[in-house]
């Protein structure tokens, strides 16, 4: 499958579209339809996935965050899909009492969690915080000006953004046709499906990657996860998570290796299973006062 | 941040993200569904004619919480066949209130042109989940006229099974009625009297029903839908028409028997207001079929009724919609035929004892009835519905030869009904 390719192929009772995006498995269940509605609903899923790939992505010199990366202290006018999203990440720092950041990023260049055993030197990790915090950003809608050397990165939040936009295309143009968009695990359920059934969807298991740990049967809302099965780093016995706190620059302690929440929107789970990672030994407690049904592994 | 605030926090940034305005309802969908209809129905001959209209209004809430209203208000006139027989020459009456005579001309049916009378109807209901497959209901109805008040209460639990391809329901409702009649209600069997004599007249009535109904629906494949209905239901108390009356005849003529009204007027033939029994139980079965053809749906039903009171009835129905230029067509066929209650009878004989019950409501008796219609629907763009039904309804009626005497087989004793219905209906969301 190339980059911009998608699959479609019929099961017993529903359509399974597949594709590549932003890093990941992507998969779009329609319920029985024709084929052509089944694949104009794929095509629409995908577009607009790798439209919020295209526009979000740190690694494309054509994105939104890379002007905004590079701008060297100059101050940058953003639109209003990019305003909104720093809006919502700054009331995720809020929350998060400022464990969550949407400029952590640059802590990456001391992190690599690959699997390997390389943990950073103690003193990279608190030169790398001088570039960190939200609290060192002017964000006057629409301008943003970061001091020169923070960057930011939507990766915490992007994948669950794309999953609910696609969603919303796909109901806007397809009221009522039951279908799953689900892109890397992150997903979210539309419509009906025919004769009230629900959908199977797996929960992936924290200790191997691409294993459904459980399946549970859905019939609406959206479920997200926030883990470490591909990424973490192993030193000295320790097993560091990729979350980062970022007023410490360090994984957090103690972190449940997969924290899965089940929400009306996709982009609402992920902040309650990212903010639950953040939270570390106390993940349990914070879920169990948000209402929320949830699976810790 | 405590649990609470957080939650809302979120829930707030998540909306204001993906541009929604509640996260529990889809976008674009209106929490009312209002169902507006007008009604004109036309009896041929200046018979009934009734105007209605009425707005059904459905609210959803989150978790499949669902409140209904409806009201409707209608008017009805014109005139309904009293009961007596038609003769050669005029009959004379004493109306309803007791206050006044009318006067009908020989050689048809006597019709009751008193008739007149404005109803009002409401009722709501509130339906929601229970658990993950049960769903209960409940309800409550009021109606109102001058000489009839209805209220009622409902209440129904249905459970899913096999995956929610069956739906099994069980529902109940009761009802009582005060039937307070123009003048009171005549005594059964008493004779009808001269005016301004009340001597046969009782105070206002009432009546019980109850009924049950349990119901299986079953989704067959993927287009495909079966339902079987089982209903139970029983009235008590006042189960007369105040308004029929039966001629009392000559044994052989069969002609009506004559009397010498007071100098202030009354009746000129002897006439009996009608006596049912207090107490009705039916049954009936209810089996029908939904299939999709592509788009193409067809409904199509059969029930069986039958009463103790000897009434036995069967109704085939269908209708078959298919889309037509934006919009779609629904023609509509219905079969109807019942056997009469064992009461039932055409006229009394001077003379001979008078039976316990009697009637000669041409709704108690023997008939067919046939309905042809035609719907077309077209829905709008922004999702709501104009519709327009116009049908055509002939009802036939027979009497066994051998309740006919002397010159009553020569004369029309059923009153046949022709009625067209014509009905505007739009739907629309708030």
């Amino acid at each position: 499958m190339t980059a911009s390719s998608t699959s479609l192929r019929r099961t017993d009772d529903h359509w399974v579209g597949g594709f590549t995006a932003m890093a990941c498995p992507c998969e779009v269940l329609v319920d029985d339809c024709t084929e052509a509605e089944a694949a104009a609903i794929v095509q629409l899923a995908s577009q607009e996935a790798w439209r919020v790939e295209r526009k979000f992505s740190r690694y494309r010199h054509d994105s939104v965050v890379h002007e905004i990366n590079a701008s060297d202290g100059r101050g940058i006018d953003v639109d209003e899909e990019t305003a909104r999203l720093l809006d919502f990440g700054a009331q995720l720092t809020r929350a998060s009492e400022g464990a969550f950041d949407l400029t952590s990023g640059v802590l990456r260049k001391a992190w690599t969690f690959d699997g390997g055993n390389a943990v950073p030197a103690p003193e990279t990790v608190t030169a790398l915080l001088a570039h960190v915090g939200w609290h060192r950003v002017r964000w006057e809608r629409p301008r943003l000006t970061l001091e020169p050397g923070m960057q930011i990165d939507f990766g915490g939040i992007g994948k669950e953004y794309a999953v609910d936009r696609a969603l919303q295309l796909v109901a806007q143009s397809h009221p009522g046709v039951g279908v799953v968009v689900n892109f890397g695990g992150d997903l979210a359920i539309g419509g009906h499906r025919r004769a009230d059934r629900a959908w199977r969807v797996g929960i992936e298991s924290a200790s191997a990657a691409g294993r459904a740990a459980r399946t549970v049967a859905l019939d609406a809302g959206a479920l997200a996860t926030s883990g470490d099965s591909r990424r973490f780093v192993v030193k000295d016995g320790t097993r560091y998570s990729h979350i980062l706190d970022a007023r410490t620059g360090w994984p957090v302690k103690d972190a449940p290796r997969s924290v899965t929440v089940h929400a009306g929107t996709c982009t609402e789970a992920g902040t309650w299973s990212t903010l639950a990672s953040l939270k570390g030994a106390q993940a349990r407690q914070l879920l169990e006062g948000s209402g929320k049904t949830f699976w810790l592994q | 941040m405590n649990g609470k605030d957080l939650a809302s926090l979120l829930a707030t940034a998540t909306c204001a993200l993906l541009g929604t305005s509640s996260p529990a309802r889809a976008e674009g969908e209106k929490p009312w569904s209002l169902d507006t209809a007008l009604l004109l129905y036309k009896e041929s001959d200046s018979r009934v004619q009734d105007v209605s209209a009425a707005i059904g209004a459905t609210r959803r809430f989150a978790d499949d919480r669902v409140l209904g209203l409806n009201l409707t208000a209608d008017t009805l006139t014109g005139a309904s066949p009293s009961g007596a027989i038609a003769l050669d020459r005029p009959q004379t009456f004493t109306s309803p209130s007791g206050k006044a005579t009318y006067t009908t001309v020989g050689g048809r049916i006597p019709l009751d042109d008193t008739f007149k009378d404005t109803r009002f109807a409401g009722s709501a209901s509130w339906t929601q989940p229970m658990g993950r497959l049960y769903t209960v209901s409940g309800g409550l109805s009021a109606s109102y006229e001058y000489d009839y008040r209805h209220f009622g209460a409902n209440a129904s639990l249905s459970r899913d099974f096999d995956r929610r391809n069956r739906t099994v329901s069980l529902s109940a409702a009761w009802s009582k009625d005060d039937i307070d009649p123009v003048g009171g209600p005549p005594l059964p069997l008493s004779q009808m009297l001269d005016v301004g004599a009340t001597g046969n007249k009782a105070g206002s009535k009432s009546k019980d029903v109850l009924d049950a109904v349990l119901s299986v629906a079953q989704v067959v494949g993927h287009d495909t839908v079966v339902r079987f209905n089982y209903a139970y239901s029983r009235s008590s108390g006042y189960l007369n028409d105040p308004y029929k009356i039966l001629s009392v005849v000559d044994p052989v003529t069969g002609d009506t028997s004559t009397r010498t009204p007071a100098a202030t007027g009354g009746p000129d033939g002897v006439y009996v207001f009608e006596s049912r029994p207090d107490s009705r139980t039916k049954q009936s079965f209810y089996g029908e079929v939904k299939h999709d053809f592509d788009g193409r749906v067809l409904t199509a039903s059969y029930r069986y009724m039958s009463d103790d009171w000897g009434i036995g009835s069967h109704t085939v129905d269908a209708r078959f919609r298919w889309p037509l230029g934006g919009g779609y067509v629904e023609p509509h066929a219905r079969w109807y035929t019942q056997t009469a209650a064992d009461f039932y009878r055409v006229s009394l004989v001077r003379g001979q004892a008078l039976p316990q019950y009697a009637s000669a409501d041409f709704r108690l008796g023997e008939f067919d009835a046939v309905t042809l219609g035609l719907k077309y629907g077209h829905p709008l763009a922004s999702g709501n519905e104009w519709s327009v039904r116009l049908e055509g309804y002939q009802q036939t009626g027979s009497v066994p030869s051998g309740q006919l005497i002397g010159n009553q087989a020569r004369r029309d004793v059923t009153p046949d009904l022709t009625a067209v219905f014509l009905q505007f209906g739009y739907r629309f969301g708030l």
